[in-house]
């Protein structure tokens, strides 16, 4: 959605998302498929990220699209619109979980934050290119997503509002409740881990154990 | 002091984020531009974020869209009636 913005009357910045809530408000219903469209991706695969079902997911980004009509009202542009809708949206796959599946549910909430723990990364074979073309290949986009769900929920929430995404730092601090440097920490481990997995599957490179890797030398030449 | 492999893999995400200082920046491009682990992860952890932020990673199922409006409209009607 574009954010191009005005000076009215009374001199106040207002963006073209503020205008269409204020329409929808006063009676324009028609006009919220506008305001949501362009957030549809990322309130579904917020949705997917933690259910880990097309279909599922698919359900609770419209019941959170619902959810959002029903308290447009409430929303007072005090963080981003997005922001507001990604919070709804996790929130609703939440409800879910633990709904559907409560003992999931307490796994969620007692993730553990390992910011403490020091990640140790593989020692891989060069993956130089940047392999757009590859995900031409359904095979290859199964492998990404499959990747994402693999990692711990902690990281695997910043890593799609950030990454998949591409909310900045603030953005995502915002939507999950914590400080910019937890959203830094958890991102450079879940990047960490998602080059990991991906580089071997994708690249077929070569995984190289960690005792021959030695500082400063160059045991994969 | 140059960086070590170490300091370097706590620095590479602000790094591909542009979001380090000019003197880590430097001490860390000094570092990978004799350390091919360390460049290769940078390159990898970049090609990882080109590759899920393509719009035909984490796709949208076939017909999202229209089963979206098709609910929408059943529901503000109800709303608005």
């Amino acid at each position: 959605m574009s954010t191009t913005s005005f000076m009215n009357a009374g001199e106040r910045i207002v963006d073209e998302t503020t205008i269409l809530i204020r329409r929808i408000l006063a009676g324009e219903s028609e006009l919220y498929y506008k305001l949501i469209s362009p957030y549809q991706r990322v309130v579904y695969v917020c949705a997917l990220s933690l259910l880990h079902n097309e279909a599922e997911a698919e359900d609770c980004a419209q019941d959170a699209f619902l959810k959002a009509y029903e308290n447009l009202a409430e929303f007072k542009g005090e963080s981003k619109f997005s922001s507001w809708l990604i919070r709804i949206a996790l929130n609703e796959a939440k409800m879910r979980i633990r709904k559907l599946r409560p003992e999931k549910y307490e796994s969620l909430d007692k993730a553990v934050d390992l910011n403490d723990g020091e990640y140790m990364p593989q020692t891989l074979g060069d993956w130089r290119e940047i392999p757009s073309e590859a995900l031409e290949r359904k095979e290859v986009r199964m492998v990404i997503e499959n990747a994402v769900k693999t990692l711990p929920k902690i990281y695997r929430e910043v890593f799609i509002l950030r990454d998949v995404q591409n909310l900045n730092v603030a953005a995502a601090a915002e939507i999950l409740g914590v400080s910019e440097g937890v959203i830094k920490t958890r991102l450079l481990r879940a990047r960490m881990q998602m080059r990991d997995l991906l580089a071997p599957a994708i690249k077929n490179s070569r995984v190289f154990s960690r005792p021959g890797f030695k500082k400063g030398t160059n045991p994969w030449l | 002091m140059a960086m070590t492999c170490k300091e370097v893999w706590k620095e590479i995400s602000d790094y591909i984020d542009n979001s380090v200082t000019p003197d880590v920046r430097r001490e860390l491009e000094l570092h990978l531009a004799y350390c091919r682990h360390c460049a290769a992860m940078v390159d990898g952890i970049h090609n990882i974020i080109v590759l899920v932020a393509d719009e035909r990673t984490f796709a949208l199922p076939v017909g999202f869209d229209s089963r979206l409006r098709a609910r929408l409209k059943d529901k503000l009607r109800f709303y608005s009636s």
